[in-house]
């Protein structure tokens, strides 16, 4: 028995040191490996091999596997994190005050960087945070109107084109909307991921906080009449699937999946989408005889669309942040961001990328004839800042509660939003009690109650740089 | 010769003493002790011990009541669950063809991966073109919403604890219960049950059977007090079972939803502790979640160990 168990301990002790000495080393000799954690999205190899094959110290690595703020902050803190992480406007406080982010203020400024004034300004809240920088952004993006022609040249309708409004847009999607004789939806005129709800909130001229963010504002008639009209459009006017009808549509999973196969399947004649579709929608086999044009997104109140965006940041537990650095700097280039332009990864966030012939008119894909219109709404973007008061997630899975319950048409709009603004300005309270240099803040700008720009709002932490 | 003894088995228990030690008894006592403790991952919030603040915050945290309500609606399960593995067994304790294949299908879906599981009863409850609702109504029937409803049976309500009559119907967490109930039936349970039938002796059986008992007062007078310790343990563990689970549930089929309907107390700790990082709070919630399940475990011992006397 002996010999067995001390047989069966050199045979596992053998076979791991083989499996350690073939594990394929991604980084080349000389070239320091840094690990990317972003999406699984199939631009993103495209991207890596753009800079894998122009740096010559670093080579970078994609981790899909461990995105997710929870999993990195984690990681981060245990010293196990990765190099560089992508992350998103609601998140980046959290990754501040996690002491996860690493400040690049002063690594840009040395570099003559005024990325404030390169990019479009709606993407600051995606990389500033209390007045520094934490990141670049990776891409930028403003939601406009997929028109499935096919679908429209049935219906003898003309293509619309913008600047246009919702009270415009809806015989449209009404004459769009087709259902079989038992009243079963053949087709609608209108799809949207129900994440971008808050478009409809600042086109009617509301906030989901307000500017200095100490204060939910989901209650305000504004923010009540935009989340009622996208409940109207579901269940008054009936061009929008209901929770029910979106399940029965179900596709497939993955990257790309829900909204995007849906309306690339022939299910709606217009698709309330980001450029970034295209990523999936530009798939011929799988979307055979698909044929595309944009438009832009109709507006209310206000001709504002909500922006949104990807930004990359460096770890700062990272033994390798200088190293790290070079991706970022990579970032604000050429490369990378006509690279972005003609993947269809959103838009570029260096709005100088996106003009001329070669961003207009993309030879690889001549059908796509209106990327002025891109541009054109990037530049009406309004941001969605979170507040920095109260834990994004907290906030989400409290407004979600809410939403959830208006989707499904089991509670009025206004009594959901009121329940939403208030359970969350309780929770901020409570978050004030709990700590003390954010009650410090929050009780200054309360005394001064000063009008901060765009992206200007105080993290969570102290902001400070390594 | 005992201290020889020890001297020779402590290398053979070590690793597994070391790694108990280091990855289980060790983090148990580390979150008992952070429970105190208002430990955020947060660098903005400065560590400190809080004695019972955090134990005095989740006795008035509406959220903490409204998921604890949905963590005990899924012990509704439970008795259809033994019930059926019971069942299940009896049927499996015949002598007929096949019965190796019936046992090894049965218990199939204990051994096949809970997630693909769950994404085929996803596919399963759509409520336009899953068989279940296509069959429900094939029969004239009015089909639930399943995962996508509120509804639930007992008409528990969405945003307080107490009867709503809006929600009485069928719903998300009906959908999650059946498919437990359905995961459970053909389980360890069963072969638990089978393992016991076995034990049930035979003279005791053809005893009854001479005086003329039928088969149903052979198995109400006979065999099920002979089962009595098999069904207490069963129940005791799904009791635990029941109150610690729901995570994955909600994790891949609903995302606690809708409306935090299909959130647990599991599923809560997780997004305390790693979505909104408040890590001395969840330990507080899993160290009162594991004090009801203390609880509840020493009554069922009190009681129903009474019960399996014979």
């Amino acid at each position: 028995m002996r010999f067995f168990f001390l047989v069966s301990l050199g045979t596992l002790m053998a076979l791991s040191l083989l499996a350690w000495k073939l594990e394929p080393r991604f980084a080349p000799t000389g070239k320091t490996p840094l690990v990317w954690v972003s999406d699984d999205n199939p631009q993103r190899k495209l991207q890596i091999a753009t800079f894998n094959a122009q740096s010559k110290s670093s080579a970078l690595r994609l981790d899909p596997n461990n995105s997710g703020m929870q999993k990195i902050i984690v990681q981060s803190l245990a010293g196990v994190g990765p190099d560089l992480f992508d992350t998103n406007a609601a998140n980046l406080p959290v990754m501040v005050a996690a002491d996860v982010a690493w400040d690049i203020t002063d690594e840009l400024k040395k570099r003559g960087i005024a990325l404030e004034r390169e990019v479009w300004p709606s993407t600051l809240p995606l990389i500033r945070c209390n007045g520094r920088f934490y990141g670049v952004p990776a891409n930028a993006c403003t939601n406009a109107l997929f028109i499935n022609k096919k679908l429209f040249d049935k219906a003898g309708l003309p293509y619309p084109s913008g600047p246009w409004t919702w009270e415009q847009f809806l015989p449209l999607a009404q004459k769009l909307t087709i259902r079989d004789a038992r009243g079963k939806p053949q087709q609608f005129g209108f799809l949207m991921d129900w994440w971008t709800w808050p478009q409809f909130v600042i086109q009617w001229g509301g906030q989901v906080y307000s500017d200095d963010g100490t204060r939910c504002t989901l209650d305000s008639p504004e923010a009540i009449a935009g989340v009622q009209f996208l409940h109207d459009l579901i269940y008054k006017y009936k061009v929008m699937p209901s929770p029910v009808e979106e399940a029965a549509m179900a596709t497939q999973g993955g990257w790309g999946a829900g909204s995007i196969t849906q309306f690339g399947g022939n299910r709606a004649a217009m698709g309330f989408g980001g450029r970034w579709w295209l990523c999936t929608l530009r798939k011929k086999e799988q979307f055979p005889g698909l044929s595309l044009t944009v438009a832009e997104a109709p507006h209310h109140k206000e001709r504002v669309f909500l922006a949104y965006g990807r930004t990359t940041a460096i770890n700062k537990q990272s033994p390798r942040r200088e190293q790290a650095l070079e991706y970022l700097l990579h970032m604000t280039g050429p490369a990378f961001n006509q690279g972005i332009n003609a993947q269809a990864d959103a838009l570029a966030a260096f709005p100088k990328y996106c003009e001329g012939e070669r961003y207009l008119h993309n030879p690889e894909f001549p059908e796509e004839d209106k990327n002025d219109v891109w541009r054109d709404v990037m530049a009406a973007g309004k941001p969605n800042p979170p507040s920095p008061f109260i834990s994004s997630q907290l906030a989400d899975r409290i407004m979600g509660r809410q939403l959830d319950l208006v989707k499904n048409d089991q509670k009025p709009v206004a009594d959901a939003l009121k329940a939403a603004a208030s359970e969350i300005n309780a929770e901020i309270q409570k978050t004030l009690q709990r700590d003390p240099e954010l009650k410090k803040r929050y009780d200054t700008l309360k005394n001064l109650s000063p009008a901060p720009l765009p992206g200007a709002r105080p993290s969570l932490g102290k902001g400070s740089s390594s | 010769m005992k201290r020889r003894q020890l001297a020779i088995a402590l290398p053979f228990i070590l690793p597994n003493l070391l790694g108990f030690m280091l990855f289980t008894a060790g983090p148990v006592l580390f979150s008992l002790c952070i429970a105190f403790s208002n430990w955020n991952l947060m660098r903005s919030v400065p560590f400190a011990w809080t004695g019972l603040e955090n134990f005095v915050t989740l006795w008035h945290d509406k959220d903490f009541w409204l998921y604890f309500a949905n963590t005990l609606y899924f012990l509704i399960g439970m008795p259809f669950a033994i019930a059926g593995s019971l069942a299940l067994a009896l049927l499996l304790s015949q002598k007929i063809k096949g019965l190796v294949v019936y046992r090894t299908l049965l218990y199939l879906p204990s051994f096949t991966s809970g997630v693909a599981l769950m994404i085929l009863w996803k596919a399963l409850y759509n409520p336009d073109f899953g068989p279940i609702n296509y069959a429900i109504e094939a029969l004239g029937l009015h089909a639930p919403q399943w995962l996508l409803s509120t509804q639930n049976i007992v008409g528990l309500g969405v945003e307080k604890v107490g009867f709503d009559a809006k929600q009485l119907g069928l719903g998300a967490r009906d959908a999650i219960i059946i498919m437990g109930v359905w995961t459970a039936i053909g389980g360890s349970n069963m072969l638990l049950y089978l393992a016991a039938l076995t034990n049930v002796p035979q003279d005791l059986t053809e005893a009854a059977e001479l005086d003329g008992a039928n088969r149903w007062q052979v198995f109400r007078n006979v065999t099920w007090p002979q089962l009595a310790p098999t069904t207490f343990f069963i129940t005791v563990m799904s009791f635990i079972g029941g109150l610690q689970g729901g995570f994955e549930q909600a994790r891949v089929m609903t995302g606690g939803g809708p409306a935090g309907t299909t959130t647990t107390l599991s599923y809560y700790i997780y997004t305390k502790a790693f979505e909104e990082f408040q890590i001395g709070y969840a330990s507080a919630i899993s160290w009162v979640l594991f004090s009801i399940i203390f609880v509840i475990t020493v009554i069922n011992w009190k009681f129903g160990n009474k019960e399996v006397a014979y």
